[in-house]
């Protein structure tokens, strides 16, 4: 019996596909192999991706029902949180990682888990369209490699709240001892993940200097179970950290968030910067600490010397880890890309993001160093797994190569070839770190799970409610309708 | 693809091609011949297999086909300290540094012990004490006892987790990894500590004085191999 998705839905799924690998190989081969003497990486990457695998279709239809994918990017292009750039790319790369791999050990065909397939990739789809709305591109590679989600309206306020420093004054000095902190704080918090950050923009400012909206995330009690305690002192989860440069033509933004300058960036040319905390319960942006220049410094040293000690507390933490916890926080951090956007739909259960399926479990006795380094590096560098091989007149899009990093579904599930539909509903986890016990940190303050769920529900946004308005082709020709007047009021708003 | 390979298949693949790296061909060829075997057993469709589990390898198939492999004498190569010493008998002996004794040397005659790609271009060399940093143990006794003064860390990881609590302590760091844009080479740029990544060493011993090369031009990530090599830094050995 065929598949009851149109063709165009088959088509537009596997374009969506392709253009996903392509963008991956591009950052996977741009960028280094990940490693780290401290955590085995590349195994617990390749186990999340399993993970993925395995629990993302049950997830994102449980999310969907509650709020479209849509609506929640809507909401989450205002403010900064860890649904964003890069965790909306590499959670379906992820998700087409463990479709790969089951493929090329020949436990799937193509024509298996096809309702699955559909539906993760067009709810991430949706999700990309969404929140890239602004530019009207699914990823900034497509952009040539430009990440401007926000409109004016936010932009501008942004430029105007923005605090001007020189170099060496005492904000300067504040915020670039902080940024250091909160960098190697992020990583090791993310068990040597770049996941904690995310880079959107540029734009250009009055003077014709460039800004960027830097995002990082997830820097106190949140989701993941290991910071708990370690992490209580900090008390934002989430700052969006604006900083404009002079002399300074940011090149790249790309599909993982990060940024390359030309020349290089030097916080020497740092001309004004402003921060601000938000979450999936905030209404925009909400300045902090930004009266004054000496208030906001002062604000930025202390939570750098409290995140310089939750580092050292943390680090000593994880050297004492066994290899399975820091593969399974390695993981879960990889896994839970998604797990922000349940936070916006009110359906947060931790049980869904932050354990381990059985049927991923079982992978590990294979995950040693070697084979999760080689699994990696075939998968998304060399593209030379066997059943990566395209016909021998293929040529793919960088390498030239004939194989190509993900498999498309099939066209004969739209006629009379057999087909599965999916890997079923989510089976049971575990763990081997601690349960978490700690509140979540959110800017409605610490609440519990059910709290935050229930918060999430009853969340009303005035400028979600005006999002058809937030647009910068209506704004241009309606500066004196009602809704523009409501849109500024709710920036200057979250801005007060 | 041999005929045998094909016939190890559970499903045809008229474009299949061996693996690049001996563990992924072995074990996924291994998992491939178990799901075929169970599959031809099974006298169910493809689907019908599939949708009731009975293709599935379990945790027991998998440690199986990793004791197949190290019965054969074969050992992994290790990324991070804890899987050596958790398993060490299942993994090759961490590498030292090389030392050929065929150092070249600079203008004044002294050996040039390394090169590498700088991160940054920082005002002026450094000079300082080599302290090798490659397991979680060096790294406690410096985050309990302090980072000794004027060190240039040699790190064999272009991770940012393993030197997170310390970095900012070093005078310079000298990574034998990753690249400029590394996690490595990303942080010691927000800690303004001079780095260079992806360094070749040879002869360089703990404790030895050395002069890097950290005011030479930054490294460009996206240059070929050969015009990167003619811009490395060079790391000299003074004492």
């Amino acid at each position: 019996m065929p598949i009851k998705r149109s063709y165009v839905d088959v088509l537009d799924v596997n374009t969506y596909i392709q253009k996903l690998a392509d963008s991956f190989y591009f950052q996977c081969t741009t960028r280094t192999v990940q490693e780290s003497k401290l955590f085995p990486v590349n195994p617990y990457i390749a186990l999340s991706y399993y993970n993925a695998w395995y629990r993302y279709p049950e997830l994102v239809r449980k999310i969907d029902a509650a709020m479209p994918a849509e609506e929640i990017a809507d909401r989450a292009r205002q403010v900064g949180s860890y649904v964003n750039t890069i965790t909306m790319d590499v959670a379906t790369q992820f998700y087409l990682g463990g479709h790969q791999w089951l493929l090329d050990m020949g436990i799937l065909k193509p024509t298996d888990a096809v309702e699955d397939m559909m539906d993760v990739l067009d709810f991430t789809r949706r999700l990309n369209l969404a929140y890239h709305r602004s530019e009207a591109h699914i990823m900034p590679s497509d952009g040539n490699h430009k990440d401007q989600i926000h409109t004016a309206r936010q932009t501008e306020a942004f430029e105007d709240a923005a605090i001007g420093v020189t170099s060496g004054d005492k904000l300067h000095t504040a915020f670039t001892r902080f940024m250091a902190a909160v960098s190697a704080y992020g990583f090791l918090s993310h068990c040597e993940c770049r996941l904690s950050f995310c880079n959107h923009g540029p734009y250009k400012t009055k003077d014709g200097n460039e800004m960027l909206v830097r995002d990082a995330l997830d820097l106190s009690e949140c989701d993941y179970p290991w910071m708990d305690g370690v992490a209580g002192e900090i008390e934002h989860n989430n700052l969006t950290i604006t900083v404009t440069m002079k002399d300074t033509h940011f090149n790249m933004v790309d599909d993982w968030g990060s940024f390359e300058a030309e020349p290089s960036y030097n916080n020497d040319n740092l001309v004004s910067l402003g921060v601000y905390a938000s979450d999936f319960l905030s209404d925009g942006y909400i300045p902090v600490h930004m009266d004054s220049a000496s208030e906001l410094a002062d604000y930025l040293d202390d939570q750098r010397a409290k995140m310089e000690s939750a580092t050292a507390t943390m680090w000593k933490m994880m050297a004492g880890w066994s290899r399975e916890q820091m593969i399974d926080a390695g993981l879960l951090v990889y896994y839970g890309t998604l797990k922000d956007v349940a936070h916006f739909a009110g359906v947060y259960e931790q049980d869904d993001w932050m354990l381990v399926d059985e049927r991923t479990q079982r992978f590990k006795p294979l995950m040693n160093d070697e084979y999760g380094n080689s699994a990696i590096a075939e998968l998304v560098g060399l593209i030379t797994l066997t059943s990566q091989n395209r016909s021998p007149h293929r040529m793919a899009r960088y390498s030239g190569e004939r194989s190509e990093m993900w498999t498309p579904i099939p066209y004969s599930v739209l006629a009379d070839d057999e087909w599965t539909a999916g890997v079923g509903p989510i089976e049971a986890g575990s763990t081997s770190l601690p349960a978490k016990t700690a509140k979540w940190t959110t800017t409605q303050g610490k609440l519990t799970q059910d709290e935050c769920n229930a918060a999430a529900k009853a969340f009303h946004s005035k400028a979600f409610d005006l999002r058809h308005y937030d647009d910068d082709v209506w704004a241009k020709n309606h500066p004196d309708a009602p809704q523009a007047a409501e849109l500024a009021a709710a920036t200057s708003n979250s801005g007060s | 693809m041999s005929d045998s390979d094909a016939a190890a298949r559970p499903y045809p693949d008229i474009w299949a091609r061996e693996s690049a790296t001996p563990t992924v061909e072995k074990y996924h060829g291994a998992i491939r011949a178990l799901v075929a075997e169970r599959f031809a057993a099974s006298g169910k469709t493809w689907e019908q297999a599939v949708e009731d589990g009975s293709l599935e390898p379990t945790r027991e198939d998998f440690e199986k086909i990793e004791a197949a492999l190290l019965a054969e004498g074969y050992k992994f190569d290790v990324s991070a300290t804890i899987s050596l010493k958790e398993e060490p008998d299942k993994y090759k002996p961490l590498a030292g540094i090389a030392n050929t004794g065929e150092n070249e040397s600079d203008e004044q005659g002294r050996p040039i012990v390394g090169h590498g790609d700088n991160v940054f271009k920082a005002p002026a060399d450094v000079t300082g004490t080599a302290r090798y940093i490659s397991d979680v143990d060096r790294v406690m006794e410096m985050l309990t006892g302090g980072v000794p003064e004027n060190t240039v860390a040699i790190i064999d990881d272009s991770g940012g987790t393993l030197t997170a609590p310390i970095l900012g302590d070093f005078k310079a760091v000298v990574c034998m990894g990753g690249t400029v844009r590394s996690h490595l080479g990303i942080l010691t740029r927000e800690y303004n500590v001079p780095c260079l990544m992806n360094a070749t060493l040879d002869g360089l011993a703990d404790g030895d004085e050395v002069t890097v090369e950290y005011s030479k031009p930054a490294a460009d990530a996206y240059a070929d191999a050969e015009s990167a090599s003619g811009h490395r830094a060079r790391i000299i050995k003074i004492s």
